[in-house]
């Protein structure tokens, strides 16, 4: 579902990952850990095409990322649902548009939109705050508002940076059952995150990212 | 339809949630476009007097003193064959005369006592409208005056040509004001799109992660210029209207003469302005909007 073969990406001459080559398969859930700059975020930018790779092929839901026009990168996108690590929520719009936001641009019926959105909302136990502002959340609230933007187009893969950043243990463990349901339904699911209790006793692989590379793979 | 759904609600949300901006720019445009019409209106004007003095414009053919009644008709007739030529009269000496005492009126006096008629024959030519510019009046009258049994040509050659600069100043005059009011029109409805681009930049950057389109993105934007374009140029057809209603009814009050010169006001004026201020304002709306890039 998702292949880097010797991928190199720098910043501004500054190399983040060096000949980089893994592979994840359909239906899998995988984790990437490492420490904070490692280029986790990085990784998940190429993608979705956020990010160009310097060399190296990578492959996207049988997308070739370097065979890409620009007017084909939405098309990309839209098999691949994203938990920014920065959430990018849109602030003048409510809970209910913020989820609706990535149906819309689908142009998908609003009837549709509103039976989607509230089955999504209700998956996130968010139903009672489907009319408040962003802003009038608290950070594990717009943290679910992500994850609910993320699967409401029942993408084929889901990347998730961070999705766990700034919860308790329990909010923690309600959304990681979240992803394991969406990964139920058949959606290949990528989570970056440097808290190890989320893939601890999982039997999920696991890369550790160090030193513009993968240091090691385990079974969480 | 579902393309424009979406789009059609972030419009009219950023119409009056921006009212003020959208105003001030629809008033712009309504004010750009009525100069725009009203110069073109007073350019039209100004052509068809010129026109009209143009259709009057005629050639004279003296003939040659000792021409017969035959090689008369053989000129005729050559010039009724001539494509450039629509219109032939034929003045005889006799007539000449008479024009002549008509003329002079009391002063006619100065007639008597002449022996002899001194005024030779003429044909009077009207050229086709094309032809009417100063050099190629020129050609025609020298060509003319070569054919035997023709004496001279006459017309006036300085009127003709300064008929013929001030057309043409007034026509070079047009396109350029007119192209700068229009250029004009367009940088408004630009900069107020422009405004709202950036405005907005931070959830366009995030639309085109979660996978929306160039049209998807674009499209808000140029609905809303199609809009502030169309409701510039209704206003503008409206002040027009207004304008044009209230200055021909006193003109022709002050100078009943007038409507002879006014050329009327065509009723698609009142849609060809708002069209006009549509595309101007969704040209301005892309230029401003750019090239999206992922
Ligand atoms: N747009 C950019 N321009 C320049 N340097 C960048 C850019 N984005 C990231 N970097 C650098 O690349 C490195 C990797 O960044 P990245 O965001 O991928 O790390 P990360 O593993 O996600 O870290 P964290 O755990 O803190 O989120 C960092 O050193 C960062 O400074
Ligand atoms: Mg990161």
């Amino acid at each position: 579902m998702i292949s880097f073969t010797n991928v190199s990406k720098s910043y501004e001459g500054e190399l983040i990952l060096k000949d980089f080559t893994f592979t994840i398969d359909k239906g899998e859930v995988a984790y990437i850990t490492g420490p904070s700059g490692a280029g986790k975020t990085t990784l998940l930018k190429l993608i979705y095409c956020a990010e160009r790779p310097d060399r190296g092929q990578i492959v996207v839901a049988g997308w070739d990322i370097n065979k890409l026009k620009q007017r084909t990168i939405p098309f990309l996108r839209r098999n691949v649902g994203i938990v920014f690590q920065d959430f990018r929520l849109l602030y003048n719009k409510t809970v209910f548009d913020n989820i609706a936001l990535a149906l819309r641009i689908h142009y998908v019926h609003p009837n549709a939109i509103r039976e989607d959105v509230n089955a999504v909302l209700k998956e996130v136990k968010l139903s009672h705050k489907a009319n408040t502002f962003p802003q009038q959340l608290s950070g594990g609230e717009q943290q679910r508002v992500v994850i609910g933007r993320a699967m409401v187009s029942k993408p084929t893969v889901l990347l998730a940076d961070e999705p766990t950043g700034n919860l308790d243990v329990d909010t923690s463990q309600t959304i990681m059952n979240l992803f394991r349901e969406i990964n139920a339904r058949g959606t290949t699911v990528l989570i970056a995150t440097h808290n190890h209790d989320l893939f601890h006793g999982t039997g999920r692989r696991v890369f550790f990212l160090r030193d513009k590379n993968i240091e090691k793979e385990i079974i969480g | 339809m579902k393309i424009f759904r979406y789009a059609f609600q972030t419009v009219f949300k950023s119409l009056w949630r921006e009212k003020w901006i959208n105003l001030l720019t629809i008033l712009s445009i309504s004010i750009g476009l009525s100069l725009l019409t009203s110069f073109i209106m007073i350019t039209l004007n100004m052509d068809s007097v010129l026109q009209r003095w143009a259709k009057n414009f005629g050639i004279v053919v003296y003939l040659d003193e000792d021409i017969n009644k035959a090689e008369e008709n053989t000129l005729k007739n050559r010039f009724l064959k001539d494509k450039d030529i629509i219109e032939v009269k034929y003045i005889s000496k006799e007539k000449a005369l008479k024009e002549l005492h008509k003329t002079l009126g009391a002063n006619a006096l100065v007639l008597e006592g002449l022996d002899e008629n001194p005024l030779p024959s003429s044909f009077e030519l009207r050229l086709k409208s094309s032809l009417i510019e100063p050099g190629l009046v020129k050609n025609k009258a020298a060509q003319i005056e070569r054919i035997s049994g023709v004496d001279e040509v006459q017309y006036g050659e300085k009127w003709l040509s300064s008929l013929y600069a001030v057309s043409k100043t007034m026509k070079l005059g047009a396109i350029i004001i007119g192209g700068a009011i229009f250029i004009a029109i367009t940088f408004i409805t630009y900069s107020t799109i422009k405004i709202f681009f950036y405005r907005r930049k931070e959830e366009i950057e995030t639309l085109k992660l979660l996978g929306a389109t160039r049209s998807f993105i674009r499209l808000p934007f140029l609905l809303e210029g199609l809009i502030i374009g169309l409701l510039g140029g209704i206003m503008s057809s409206l002040v027009i209207f207004g304008i044009y209603s209230f200055t021909s009814l006193k003109m022709v009050e002050f100078l009943p003469s007038i409507n002879l010169v006014m050329a009327s006001l065509p009723f698609q004026v009142y849609l060809i302005v708002p069209l006009a201020g549509a595309v101007v304002s969704i040209v301005g709306s892309f230029i401003a909007v750019g090239k999206i890039r992922y």
